[in-house]
């Protein structure tokens, strides 16, 4: 029995299309540039706690005006690599350059960045202005300019008429906001945001990503996110980085890992999918044929160089498999099966289909209101099928 | 994350403890002294502890405050314990503030206060002043510590699993022994273990409390101690140290082996994660 | 348990042991006290005028009383001056221990998690052991031939033998001494309940360690001196151990006043009359220790 389909149970998971929010400019690929420098760059940064190994030999950049999250299951090492930027955490090896500057060795309070920590960690003795102003006055700022960049915080995040309030006054939503709001009134280069919103409700917190990507727009800084929810980094990020481990798995757009994930365990990490085992069994012209262990010929196009009688899964996105009563006209990608479950979500349902070879499939299909098609049910015999372009080989 | 001693957290715990240490330290070493004069050393020896047990006065106080400890340490613990469940479980009733003022306050009143004050009450009433008034007295200044300590442990625990008894059909008594009991079992100890060192520890109540033939150990060291500083009283004292010590060491080692054991437990039940 | 009874006659069963003994021998024996204290002082065994009798009737017991007492000592600037001397000694000996104890209690709650159990233990294990003895180690310390002369001759610091004993800085090295767990604990509980996130925050805004020191931790800490600084100051105005075994005859304090007047001078009246004025100074600092452990009861709910 092969492994079917990773159990998360978000319904879709598309990546937005068109040009990102985050970066407005259409264009927006400063990782592309190879002229373009970095504003944070980790050399080969390695942490280790006594003898557990945090983070292993990470080298990233990250570039001005990005989005950019740090994706993976807790313990990956995720916090870890956002602290040592924070200077919470030093490096056992390598080196951290914001900017150009080389930071590994500089004080938290000396640093170029800002953090708005998961606990929130607003000061409880100090009132919201208190909280906001903290970093101000630091600086030595007069008092009539921190009052005026206090308040242009608080007017971007909603919070003028809560000023004088001390943070176990507030909701969970409004504390987050005063969060963001002390971590960006510095204005600093870069701000880093621990999982800001796990401590949210669901709806509260699809709220404060739209929330965060705005600021992020209109403040033009660079943000660091670090979170578990992958729903989350691929709505609100430009670049997101999956790590596992202590290793950074892959590096890409929201799209880009979606569509094209280079492990099995990012495939699974990020949305739902379909993973079929099996050995190439031909390679010809940029098209690849698998022998599933589960019985069928599955035909694919792969960027991956392969090579015959090597061991590969097909991964493939159940909203890219057609369902359907009759056979399709193409013998190619072609299963039947027989539908076992549905799970009804809506604007969209999910069809669990096992296939004659005993692997279970699910598929998508919206619910268009025009019922042309004769519905599905249980126990009913069908069809999948998809295009040679739909799936995507993973040799790890 | 961890966290490792900083320089300046070690020097400043190293010198308090060097603080707290040093003097009874000093005391306990000279009370091996051959010598007579306290803070030349002579030699080692153990003759101070031979004659104390020659001593007879001072072995009567001594067997008069362990048993007005044991005593008053008992009936301390009882009593704070039920006032301790008064202050975190019984809510609002006529009196309360009083009544919490009553338990907090011996904890910071001057102890000459409380002293004088049960003194001339039990002269007014007529009661005859020996063991059992000292033994009062220190019932009444302990159940406060006691309910302290209990009321600290009581506060932390889940009330649902109270209830939760109760609702499967348990009287309160019963649930307070059942589950109660055993919970804050741990503090009671503790609280039992203060009530009995503060009683074994009190000059300035039992001098007060005190009548005609009841003489307990601090009474006599303290008359001694104004006489001057002699190696036989460093003796006695580095026996209360030791008892104490062993006590105290004791009872956090069943402490921490129980807390170890949870943690243990707690461990494997939900499989040892990063 | 008798389902006759309701839940409401039965609560009362736990409230009434605790609550009737401390009314009989803590707040009555107060009244006691008080009452004393405006009777004349008589060579009898008890030394004192009878408290009350039925057979002189209420009328005559009331006359008998007066305030004689209490003009005498505010009469006698002996008095005044202990009372005076004695919130001084305690003010500065508490001060004297929060500069001991903050440094300490700091460095606990910042130790490693692991170690942090033990160092509590090493702090709470002196007070258990008798606080006469904690006192009388001290003697040997710091009179002139005591250890503390030793040492600092050897060290050559000093030629001629200390003269501490006796004084009131050994009254107040005894006061900070033995009441520096009281100092220490509250202080410790409330520095190691700040979140060291709090701390991150500071220093991510750019404020220096020390400065994030005066604006988040010690701000933070305030209940913690607050109730430590309360511990210590309310029983040491009214010490006599301490002042009595260290001090010497210029140390003045309310508690070894009472104490002579009590048991030398025979003179109970006299006595209470003086317990009753060290309650009055101390009633505001008592009621408002009990005001914040209650708040921290409610708070910790």
């Amino acid at each position: 029995m092969t492994v079917a389909t990773a159990s998360q149970s978000t319904p879709t998971l598309t990546p937005r299309a068109g040009p990102r929010t985050a970066a407005p400019q259409s264009g927006f690929a400063p990782w592309n540039d190879p002229k373009k420098p970095p504003i944070v760059r980790f050399e080969g940064i390695t942490k280790r706690f006594d003898d557990f190994v945090a983070v292993k030999n990470i080298t990233l950049d990250i570039y001005e005006r990005e989005f950019f999250a740090l994706l993976g299951p807790s313990g990956c090492g995720k916090s870890t690599l956002l602290r040592m930027l924070g200077g919470f955490e030093k490096p056992t090896e390598g080196k951290i350059i914001v900017a150009g500057q080389d930071i590994t060795d500089m004080p938290p309070y000396d640093r170029p960045v800002n953090m708005m920590f998961q606990s929130y960690a607003l000061f409880p003795h100090m009132t919201v202005e208190g909280n906001i102003g903290f970093g101000l006055r630091q600086e030595g700022m007069p008092k009539d300019k921190i009052a005026e960049r206090v308040d242009e915080a608080m007017g971007m995040l909603e919070l003028r008429q809560f000023a004088k309030r001390k943070p176990n006054q507030l909701s969970g939503g409004q504390q987050q906001r005063v969060a963001l709001a002390r971590a960006i009134a510095k204005k600093p280069r870069i701000v880093l945001l621990d999982e800001p919103l796990g401590a949210l409700d669901k709806k509260l917190r699809q709220q404060a990503q739209f929330e965060l990507m705005r600021i992020q727009e209109t403040t033009g800084t660079t943000f660091i996110i670090v979170t578990h929810d992958q729903e989350e980094a691929m709505t609100v990020a430009s670049r997101i980085a999956v790590m596992d481990k202590g290793d950074l798995v892959q590096v890409a757009t929201p799209g880009d890992i979606y569509e094209n994930p280079k492990t099995r365990y990012i495939s699974g990490f990020i949305g739902d999918v379909n993973l079929f085992e099996g050995k190439v069994s031909a390679v010809a012209d940029g098209c690849v044929e698998i022998e599933s262990t589960e019985g069928s010929k599955l035909k694919t196009r792969s960027a991956e160089p392969v090579s015959v009688g090597q061991q590969v899964w097909l991964a493939l996105r159940p909203e890219k498999i057609r369902i359907s009563h009759d056979q399709p006209s193409s013998t190619v990608n072609a299963i039947p099966g027989k539908v076992e479950d549905i799970g009804y979500l809506g604007s969209i349902s999910h069809y669990h289909v096992r296939t004659a070879g005993g692997q279970r499939i699910t598929a998508l299909r919206a619910n268009a209101a025009h019922a042309v098609e004769r519905s599905i049910s249980w126990e009913d015999s069908v069809w999948l099928d998809w295009p040679v372009d739909a799936g995507v080989v993973l040799t790890r | 994350m961890k966290t490792r001693f900083s320089w300046f957290n070690l020097t400043s715990i190293t010198f308090g403890f060097a603080f707290l240490y040093i003097p009874i330290l000093l005391l306990v070493i000279y009370s091996f002294n051959e010598s007579k004069l306290v803070t030349v050393w002579g030699g080692f020896s153990t003759k101070w502890y031979g004659s104390l047990l020659q001593n007879q006065a001072l072995m009567d106080a001594a067997w008069v405050t362990i048993r007005v400890a044991v005593v008053s340490a008992t009936i301390a613990t009882a009593l704070g314990t039920l006032a301790a469940i008064t202050l975190v479980r019984m809510g609002r009733f006529p009196g309360r503030t009083l009544f919490s003022g009553m338990i907090f306050a011996p904890l910071v009143m001057p102890d000459v206060i409380i002293g004088l004050s049960l003194l001339l009450m039990f002269v007014a009433i007529g009661f005859d002043r020996g063991f059992w008034t000292i033994t009062l007295a220190h019932i009444t200044f302990t159940m406060c510590y006691a309910a302290v300590v209990v009321q600290a442990r009581l506060q932390d625990f889940d009330k649902s699993v109270e209830e939760a008894a109760m609702d499967l059909g348990a009287t309160p008594v019963n649930t307070f022994f059942q589950i109660t009991l055993p919970i804050i079992a741990p503090s009671v100890i503790s609280a039992w273990l203060l009530a009995f060192t503060l009683s074994l520890d009190d000059l300035v109540l039992a001098s007060f409390a005190t009548g005609p033939g009841a003489t307990t150990l601090p009474m006599k060291i303290y008359s001694q101690v104004r006489l001057g500083v002699t190696p036989e009283i460093n003796a006695i004292s580095t026996i209360l140290i030791g008892i104490v010590t062993v006590g105290v060491l004791t009872a956090a080692y069943i402490t921490k082996r129980q807390t170890d054991k949870a943690e243990r437990e707690r461990r494997r039940a939900f499989g040892a994660t990063g | 348990m008798s389902s006759s009874s309701s839940p409401d006659i039965r609560r009362w069963y736990v409230i009434a042991a605790p609550y009737l003994w401390l009314l009989i021998f803590f707040l009555i024996p107060f009244f006691v006290v008080f009452k004393l204290s405006l009777s004349d002082v008589a060579t009898a065994i008890p030394p004192y005028t009878p408290i009350f009798s039925w057979s002189t009737g209420i009328w005559e017991f009331f006359s008998q009383l007066d305030f004689e007492n209490y003009t005498f000592i505010f009469g006698d600037p002996l008095y005044i001056n202990a009372y005076f001397s004695s919130v001084k000694i305690a003010a500065v000996a508490t001060f004297l221990t929060l500069l001991v104890a903050y440094p300490m209690a700091y460095g606990m709650a910042r130790a490693p998690k692991a170690w942090q159990p033990t160092l509590m233990m090493l702090v709470i294990l002196p007070f258990w052991t008798s606080f006469l003895i904690r006192i009388y180690a001290w003697i040997a310390i710091l009179k002139p031939e005591g250890f503390a002369t030793l040492f600092l001759t050897k060290l050559g610091i000093i030629s001629e033998p200390l003269q501490i004993m006796n004084t009131t800085t050994a009254v107040y090295i005894g006061i900070v001494y033995s009441y520096l767990p009281f100092m220490l604990l509250p202080l410790y509980a409330s520095l190691e309940k700040i979140n060291p996130s709090l701390l991150e925050a500071a220093q991510d805004l750019g404020s220096r360690p020390w400065r994030s020191f005066w604006q988040v931790t010690f701000p933070l800490s305030l209940p913690g001196v607050f109730a430590g600084c309360l511990l210590v100051f309310i029983p040491a105005v009214g010490e006599f151990v301490i002042p009595d075994l260290l001090g010497g005859s210029d140390t003045l304090m309310i508690g070894k006043t009472l104490w002579t007047e009590f048991f030398n001078n025979r003179d109970w009246p006299l006595a209470s009359a003086v317990a009753v004025l060290l309650l009055f100074v101390l009633i505001v600092p008592i009621v408002i220790f009990q005001r914040q452990q209650q708040l921290e009861r409610e708070a910790g709910r």
